[in-house]
């Protein structure tokens, strides 16, 4: 059997009619008739990333402005290059993919868990290679300080983010979730490299670069939270 | 689609008449019974209708189509097997499973065809061939690559090419046996 003639057997049973009742497509007619109203499309692509980019580095600048930006002024400059060169190109990756999670039928450069290795292996990759203190003073306190504050600024930036797409819609909210989770993860981690001052290497590479997984581990969860809510509410509607 | 995200009853309709048949044979594959699939393209298009500001003028409509039916489908999917899961043992499941690989029939419709194949594959093929879209609007609708989309083709294709083979066999055999 040639692969020739198996297209042959599949476009022959493609082309077969199928019909659909014309009462069920006068009931669909029917159901959205009420509710049609005039709509304005999403912006385009570039818009929303560059809005998410924005609320990003905002809301990082923000917490650093008020917390200090004493680990910014304590790097050279090749570090502070490779680090936030680093930074913004995972966010911008992150920024991209989240909007086309929360647009059906968009192209994506990778995929959600792709995104994340990335940005962990980068992370820790940048870290081990800037940093070579070996010391580990006080490493679970401060690591957990640290892990608690790149949270903190994840939040708002994930809920900035989110009121970004709000006119958008989540194909899979356990992955659309995960990547809103990658993006605020990065503004969290983008904090403590402007403002955490211990460069001692383990501290840095295990518990700055933490901020991420645990961020978009959070925002599965609550992805998957939402999915649940959306199967009962379909549920509810038939 | 323009039209329709402006408002437009005429084309909203038109676009319902147009698409409804494509997306019903794909929804039909997981359905137990016509009525089923009935309602689940109801649910389709009431779920289009609350997203439609997602569509972008100029972008592929019927990726974006399939993209939300895909959803829709495999949130009815997950259900069903929840109940299912509830009222069949699991042991009835596999003998059902093993009577199905071992009696091969020989196929005629596209859903006979694509038995064979996993859900995967199968939404994959009903794309390309019955929607006719191209490998790269497959890959937008399920949110992956064109290069995956080429591999679970290319299984696909190994899967059927297998299955046709040995119906083809069964069918010689019966011929030759009195």
């Amino acid at each position: 059997m040639r692969d020739a003639e198996i297209d042959e057997a599949l476009d022959r049973a493609a082309r077969e009619p199928h019909q659909v009742p014309g009462e069920l497509l006068k009931r669909i007619g029917e159901s959205i008739g009420p509710s049609l109203e005039p709509v304005r499309p999403l912006p385009p692509t570039w818009v929303l990333t560059g809005a998410l980019l924005l609320i990003g580095v905002a809301v990082a600048l923000a917490f650093a402005a008020r917390a200090g930006i004493h680990g910014f002024e304590a790097l050279n400059v090749p570090a502070r290059v490779a680090i936030f060169g680093a930074l913004a190109v995972l966010t911008c990756l992150a920024a991209e993919l989240l909007v086309a999670e929360w647009t059906p039928g968009s192209p994506r450069l990778s995929t959600p868990a792709g995104l994340l290795a990335m940005a962990s292996v980068v992370l820790f990759g940048v870290f081990a290679l800037l940093f070579h203190d070996y010391r580990v003073d006080h490493f679970v306190s401060a690591g957990i300080a640290c892990l608690l504050t790149g949270l903190a600024c994840a939040a708002p930036a994930a809920l900035l983010g989110l009121w970004v797409l709000r006119r958008g819609w989540a194909v899979n909210p356990v992955t659309a979730g995960l990547v809103a989770g990658v993006l605020s993860g990065l503004a969290g981690v983008t904090l403590l490299e402007l403002h955490c001052t211990n460069f001692q290497a383990l501290h840095v590479i295990v518990w700055h670069t933490l901020v991420v997984p645990v961020s978009a581990g959070v925002g599965a969860i609550l992805g998957w939270f939402v999915q649940r809510g959306r199967a009962l509410s379909s549920r509810a509607i038939r | 689609m323009a039209r329709y995200q402006a408002g437009d009853f005429v084309a909203a309709r038109a676009l319902i008449n147009r698409i409804s048949p494509a997306l019903h044979r794909f929804l039909n594959a997981q359905c137990t019974s016509v009525a089923d699939a009935d309602d689940l393209l109801q649910e389709v298009w009431l779920r289009i209708h609350r997203v439609r500001q997602t569509y972008r003028r100029g972008k592929p409509l019927l990726p974006w189509i399939f993209a939300i039916a895909r959803r829709v489908r495999i949130d009815h999917y997950r259900k069903s097997l929840r109940s299912t899961m509830r009222e069949q043992r699991w042991d009835e499941l596999s003998a059902t499973a093993t009577d199905s690989l071992t009696q091969p029939q020989p196929a005629d419709t596209l859903d006979e065809l694509l038995a064979p194949l996993s859900e995967s594959q199968r939404e994959v093929l009903e794309m390309l061939k019955v929607a006719g879209m191209s490998l790269e609007e497959v890959a937008r609708a399920t949110s992956s690559s064109v290069g995956s989309v080429k591999q679970k083709v290319h299984r696909a294709y190994r899967k059927l090419r297998q299955s046709m083979s040995l119906v083809e066999l069964r069918k010689g055999q019966t011929g030759v046996v009195p």
